[in-house]
C-alpha cells in the first residue's frame, strides 16, 4: 500500500541573506520501506534518529531530495491538485504535543468535525451526529463535543486527535510518539484504544516512538532507525530482545527493570 | 537520628487564596536522608511538582499559603527572606527541572549561564569559573565541552542541556537535588544516561536526590524509598522493595498493574 523508495532529505536547503552559507545536514540516507493494509509498521530511534522527518515525507509534508513515496502506487509529489486531495484524505496524523495540536478556541465537535467539513458535506445537524459517535468510539461521552481543549486532560486531548484522525476512515495513520507525553496509566490505555481501532477499522499504523515496549505492544513489523539510516528491520518484533546490531542494542539496553530487585548497573 | 536527615517536611499544606478556597496539598510529611533517593510517584496533577516548588519556596505567597515545616539539616526553610533563600537555591539546593529547553534563557549562551551560576555562589573570576565549567562538562560525557559553552540552548539537544544542568549541580555540590521528571522529555538511551550522572552525583558527592518521576521504571532503579502522591496526598509511604513487592494502597496497585511490561522471557 505504501512504498517509500530510496528516500534521502538534508536540512539546510533552504538559503536565505540571513544564513548564506548554511550547512547541510543530512536527516535520511536512502531509507526504503513497505507497509501493507492493516499492519502496523513500528519505527523505533533515539531522537534525532529521523524519524520525524520520515514521518512528514509519508504525510507529504516534505517533498524528498531524493526517491518517492509511492501510496497505492501513485508518487504522493507527483500527484497534482485533486488527486492529492483525495490521497491526502487516506493519510492522517497524531502527534505527539496534543495540545498545540489543537486549536484551543474550537470546541471538540468542530475539531473533530473539522475533516468532516473539508470533505464531505453535511448538515448540522449530521455533522453532530458523526462527531458524537467518533467521540464514543474513543471513550469519551458525546456530551463531550461542547467542551473546549482545555477542559481536557492530556489522555483525553489525545484521545480528540484520534477521532479527528479516523474521522474520514482513512486507509493509513502516522502516530509520533502518541503516548510519549502521557504517564504510564493513560498510555496504556491509548495503546489499547489504538490496537482496537486497527481490528475494528482494518487501517495501518506507522507508529513512531523511542520507545521500544510499546512498539512491542502495538506493532506487527519494527524498523530501527540510526542517525538518518534504517539498520534494521524485522517482521518479528521480539527478536530484537536478541539483535546484534548496535542500535538495537542500545534501546533495549536502555530498558530500566520493572523491579527494584531488576536495577541495571550505573556506574 | 531526626537530626542526620538532610531533609524533613512536616505537615506541608499548600492552599489556594483566590477564588475559590482549594487545599491544593493536603499535609505531606517527607524525610530524606544523606546520600539517599526518595521517589515521588503519582498520576499528573497529583501535587508532586507543587510539593517540589513549596520545598524551595518558589510559590507565590499573595495566591497560595504555606503552612508547615520544611527543615534543610535541621535549618527551618519557610520563614526564611527570600535574600536568604536565594543564596541556598542552586548552592545547597540544586534543581533540575523537567523541561530543558525552558530552564535556560534562550538569548545567553550555556557557558554563560554556566558561568554566571557558579559566579552567583561563589567567589571566583570569570576564567576559574570557565575553567570549572568546561571540566564539568567533560564529566558528564558531554563532548568538546569548549565547542558547548559557546552554544545556545536551541543548538542543543534536549538530553545535551540536561547533562549541563546536572553539570551546573556538581559543580556545586549541593546537599539536595530535587530532580522533577528529570528524564520525561528524553528518549530511553538519553534516560538512561541521565540517570547514570545522577547515580553518580549521588556517589561522588553524597548528595540525597528527591526524585519525582512518573515512570516506575525510573524509581525502581533509582529510588531507595517511595512517596506515592494522589489528590494531593501521600498515600502510600514505603521502602521501594516493600512498595513494589507488597503494594498495600489500592491506587498503588493500580498504577504498578498499569502497564504489562513485555520483557524478554528469562
Amino acid at each position: 500500500m505504501l512504498q517509500v523508495q530510496e528516500v534521502c532529505y538534508s536540512y539546510g536547503n533552504h538559503r536565505s541573506w540571513l544564513r548564506p552559507r548554511s550547512e547541510k545536514t543530512p536527516v535520511l540516507k536512502q531509507v526504503s520501506f513497505e507497509l501493507e493494509r492493516g499492519c502496523c509498521l513500528g519505527l523505533l530511534g533515539t531522537s534525532g534518529a529521523g524519524k520525524s522527518t520520515l514521518g512528514r515525507t509519508v504525510l507529504g509534508l516534505q517533498k524528498p531530495d531524493q526517491g518517492q513515496v509511492l501510496f497505492e502506487g501513485r508518487d504522493l509529489y507527483a500527484a497534482g491538485g485533486r488527486i492529492r486531495k483525495t490521497l491526502r484524505r487516506d493519510i492522517q496524523v497524531v502527534f505527539q504535543d496534543c495540545h498545540s495540536s489543537v486549536n484551543p478556541l474550537m470546541t471538540a465537535d468542530r475539531i473533530i468535525g473539522e475533516p468532516l467539513r473539508n470533505y464531505e458535506r453535511l448538515s448540522a445537524r449530521e455533522s453532530k451526529r458523526r462527531t458524537g459517535e467518533l467521540l464514543e468510539q474513543v471513550g469519551l461521552s458525546a456530551d463531550d463535543g461542547n467542551k473546549r481543549p482545555d477542559q481536557f486532560s492530556g489522555g483525553q486531548l489525545q484521545r480528540i486527535n484520534i477521532a479527528r484522525a479516523i474521522a474520514l476512515r482513512p486507509k493509513l495513520i502516522v502516530l509520533d510518539e502518541p503516548v510519549s507525553s502521557l504517564d504510564r496509566v493513560h498510555q496504556s490505555l491509548i495503546l489499547d484504544l489504538l490496537a482496537e481501532l486497527k481490528a475494528s477499522l482494518g487501517v495501518s499504523y506507522l507508529f513512531i516512538t523511542h520507545d521500544i515496549q510499546a512498539a512491542m505492544m502495538l506493532c506487527d513489523r519494527v524498523a530501527v532507525m540510526d542517525r538518518g539510516e534504517l539498520v534494521h528491520l524485522t517482521d518479528w518484533p521480539a527478536s530484537l530482545w536478541d539483535c546484534e546490531q548496535t542500535a538495537v542494542k542500545n534501546l533495549v539496553e536502555a530498558v530500566l527493570p520493572e523491579h527494584p530487585g531488576g536495577r541495571l548497573a550505573l556506574l | 537520628m531526626q537530626e542526620t536527615n538532610v531533609l524533613e517536611v512536616r505537615g506541608l499544606r499548600v492552599g489556594l487564596k483566590s477564588g475559590e478556597p482549594a487545599q491544593l496539598l493536603k499535609s505531606i510529611d517527607l524525610s530524606l536522608g544523606r546520600g539517599r533517593v526518595l521517589g515521588i510517584v503519582g498520576e499528573s496533577g497529583s501535587g508532586k511538582s507543587l510539593t517540589c516548588s513549596a520545598i524551595l519556596g518558589l510559590l507565590d505567597k499573595r495566591a497560595m499559603s504555606v503552612e508547615g515545616s520544611v527543615r534543610l539539616n535541621g535549618r527551618e526553610l519557610t520563614d526564611l527572606p527570600g535574600r536568604t533563600l536565594r543564596t541556598i537555591r542552586g548552592k545547597e539546593i540544586g534543581c533540575i527541572m523537567q523541561n530543558p529547553m525552558n530552564a535556560f534563557t534562550p538569548v545567553y549562551t550555556v557557558g554563560s549561564q554556566f558561568v554566571e551560576t557558579l559566579r552567583a555562589h561563589s567567589r571566583m573570576s570569570k576564567a576559574q569559573a570557565r575553567e570549572q565549567a568546561a571540566r564539568s562538562l567533560e564529566s558528564v560525557n558531554l563532548p568538546e565541552p569548549d565547542k558547548i559553552m559557546k552554544r545556545y540552548p536551541h543548538q542543543l539537544s534536549g538530553g545535551m542541556l540536561q547533562r549541563v544542568m546536572i553539570a551546573i549541580c556538581l559543580c556545586l555540590r549541593p546537599e539536595l537535588v530535587i530532580a522533577d521528571e528529570p528524564t520525561t522529555a528524553l528518549d530511553a538511551v538519553n534516560q538512561l544516561q541521565v540517570l547514570r550522572e545522577l547515580e553518580r552525583l549521588k556517589t561522588e558527592c553524597g548528595t540525597s536526590v528527591l526524585l519525582v518521576s512518573h515512570d516506575l521504571g525510573v524509581i525502581a532503579q533509582m529510588a531507595d524509598e517511595v512517596a506515592v502522591m494522589r489528590k494531593g496526598e501521600i498515600v502510600e509511604y514505603a521502602d521501594v522493595h516493600r512498595l513494589f513487592d507488597d503494594p498495600r494502597h489500592e491506587y498503588t496497585r493500580m498504577l504498578l498493574q498499569a502497564r504489562p511490561r513485555i520483557r524478554k522471557e528469562a
